[in-house]
């Protein structure tokens, strides 16, 4: 599946593109309003990340130009605004998310991911790994097809992991997704550990493999052991 | 005290000192007056008695005249000259004594000399001089009555532009937008206050507006760098070459620019509330909302082992969703942060005000500065910006955002 990158920052986008790239996906960049217009034009992308704000021109153009050609690419707006205004603008226009700069990048994973997930799967909502298998319209995790019961926020832990398969990711990324950028919590993360040992347990219990890692305090990875 | 106060004050002081120097000086000058006209008088009826007796040879006869005394006595020798005396002498008409005024000489009389005394009575003249100075010191209250009746309504009308300027300035805030309007008046003094006011006022407007939009601007311009920095570091946290030390420098680092990014975008959130831009208000069941914050909040508090003590009513309120959801977010982070191991929180709400209090050991905090940006009491990786926005929030709504300690417990109440 291939993934366009429309950002004028050299640097950002060739971060985004070494963390989304994998077996799965084939990141291309698009640095200019020009390059990008021509790119959405001539192929289709399983999801365009687009920076409103480019040198040469707006990037809600270039939605609105996919619009008018009816492509069906996800679309999800990068922007360092955080405005409201764009936010509206931006999802009213056709994009299917919206992240403020700076994100995490495990968080813009999981935005993609999900996007990429509702475009291509029209019957089942279903994400697997290994043995688990999550039904997200039932929001239901099953290991080896036995459910097991997860709160609210182990759940969404675990959706979160499993669209950051194989990756570190910080204490800070995972507290902003689970409670939202609103809350100034940035002192501890303490609070999280038990919601990563809880699930954890959950998953031994159900006999997988220990997929949770921590990193030297850095943050969690999820991803079958060695 | 007003000026006009002030102003009457030392006018009226000054006023009455110089009626009353004045009516004395006006006493004398009339006694004098007085005194004079009687002398001409007793010197005409010495005249007279010196004619009779220079003609006849004999003393005239004393005719008893009503307030008027004469009367002869024989005496060794001349005196060299006629000398005024004022003194009281018994009136039988009007039985007491009365004021009179007499003249003493001599004059001789076939070889004999004799002292004559006439004394004219003074009594209607006091009486008179006692009239004017009455009439006189009537008319002198009486225009002071006026001057100050005049004074209050003349000056209250000539100083009204100053007092609707004052007016305008106090009702005049930084950031509002609303361009002050200073009514021009026909006083060459106001309208120079007014325009040297309107003149300072705009430009402080200007420079601030300036100063905002600068603000604004360099948080924008660090949103992309530090995207930049951030993905940088989750790039660099992927590395399975790590060493431990090395690893937990890169932690510091992402905690460092979390904590930016996070100031960032309280600058960024300020700018925006005092640029109005959360104008969509909406009824907000409050209640209901802090019970959704209670649950985000629950592992946080958790693990600091704060107990909760809640006591809600029912309260609707109108405002902006988001707006409210930070505000309680910052209300609740900070009773959070600045609470002490095993302490307590305490969130009380009723129709018309919110309660948020937490225990800490520090001492009661500087309500004038709480408030303000960047401010600090403590070492902690506070930006020193959620109770500002806080405040803010309120401020916009209209709601009274306040300040109390008493016992180790700091209470920030709003009253809706």
């Amino acid at each position: 599946m291939k993934i366009l990158i429309i950002e004028d920052e050299k640097a950002l986008a060739n971060s985004i593109a070494t963390y989304l790239g994998n077996d799965n996906y084939v990141c291309e960049l698009a640095p200019s309003f020009d390059v990008a217009l021509e790119k959405t034009s001539l192929y289709d992308y399983a999801c365009i990340i687009l920076d409103i704000t480019l040198p040469d021109g707006n990037g809600l153009e270039i939605l609105k130009h996919l619009k008018k050609q009816n492509k069906t690419d996800g679309v999800l707006i990068i922007s360092a605004k955080n405005s409201l205004d764009d936010k509206v603008q931006g999802l009213r226009t056709g994009a299917d998310d919206y992240l403020s700069k700076p994100f995490h990048l495990p968080e813009l994973a999981a935005r993609v991911e999900a996007i990429i997930r509702r475009k291509s799967f029209s019957g089942q909502n279903i994400i697997e790994f290994d043995e688990i298998s999550v039904d997200l319209d039932a929001k239901q995790v099953s290991v080896n097809n036995k459910n097991i019961d997860l709160t609210r926020k182990e759940y969404d832990l675990l959706i979160y992991f499993m669209a950051n398969k194989n990756k570190v990711i910080s204490k800070g990324a995972i507290a902003e997704h689970l409670w939202g950028d609103n809350m100034d919590i940035a002192d501890n993360y303490d609070f999280i550990y038990a919601h990563i040992k809880n699930l954890r347990k959950k998953l031994l219990q159900a006999d997988c493999p220990d997929y949770i890692q921590s990193v030297y305090g850095m943050g969690y990875k999820f991803g079958i052991p060695k | 005290m007003k000026l006009f106060t002030k102003y009457s004050r030392i006018n009226l002081l000054i006023t009455v000192a110089i009626f009353i120097l004045a009516s004395i000086a006006y006493a004398f000058l009339l006694r004098y007056v007085m005194i004079e006209f009687v002398n001409d008088n007793l010197k005409i009826e010495q005249r007279e008695i010196e004619t009779f007796v220079s003609r006849y040879n004999k003393l005239p006869e004393i005719i008893h005249v009503q307030e008027q005394e004469v009367s002869y006595a024989p005496v060794a020798g001349p005196m060299p000259k006629h000398k005024f005396t004022s003194i009281r002498l018994w009136e039988p008409d009007e039985k007491k004594l009365e004021l009179f005024r007499q003249i003493t000489f001599t004059v001789q009389v076939s070889g004999q000399w004799y002292l004559a005394k006439v004394a004219i009575s003074m009594e209607d003249m006091g009486d008179m001089i006692r009239l004017i100075l009455v009439i006189t010191i009537v008319t002198i209250l009486l225009i002071l009555m006026m001057t100050a009746l005049i004074n209050r309504v003349v000056l209250k009308h000539l100083w009204k532009p100053f007092y609707e300027t004052l007016a305008t300035i106090n009702n005049f805030q930084l950031g509002n937008k609303n361009k002050i309007q200073l009514s021009q008046t026909n006083i060459d003094e106001f309208d120079l206050m007014n325009k040297t006011l309107d003149e300072s006022l705009n430009k402080a407007e200007n420079d601030y507006l300036l100063l905002k939009e600068f603000t604004a601007n360099a948080s924008h311009e660090l949103q992309t760098p530090l995207a930049i920095v951030r993905s940088k570091m989750d790039i660099l946290i992927q590395d399975e070459n790590l060493s431990e030390s090395q690893s937990k420098a890169a932690q510091s680092a992402y905690d460092a620019i979390q904590r930016m990014a996070k100031l960032n975008q309280s600058l960024l959130l300020l700018a925006k509330i005092e640029n109005k831009q959360f104008e969509d208000v909406a009824i907000i069941n409050l209640k209901e909302k802090i019970k959704t914050k209670l649950d985000d909040f629950f592992e946080l508090w958790q693990s600091k082992h704060l107990t909760i003590k809640k006591d809600l009513s029912d309260c609707e309120i109108q405002m902006n969703p988001l707006l409210i959801e930070i505000m309680l977010n910052n209300l609740l982070s900070n009773a959070t942060k600045h609470n002490i191991q095993d302490g307590q929180i305490s969130i009380t709400l009723t129709a018309k005000k919110l309660i948020i209090a937490n225990t800490n050991d520090a001492p009661e905090l500087d309500e004038k500065q709480l408030f303000t940006r960047f401010y600090k009491n403590s070492v902690t990786s506070d930006n020193g910006l959620g109770l500002c926005i806080a405040k803010q929030i309120c401020d916009l709504n209209g709601f009274v955002l306040s300040y109390h300690y008493q016992n180790y417990q700091h209470t920030f109440s709003i009253d809706f």
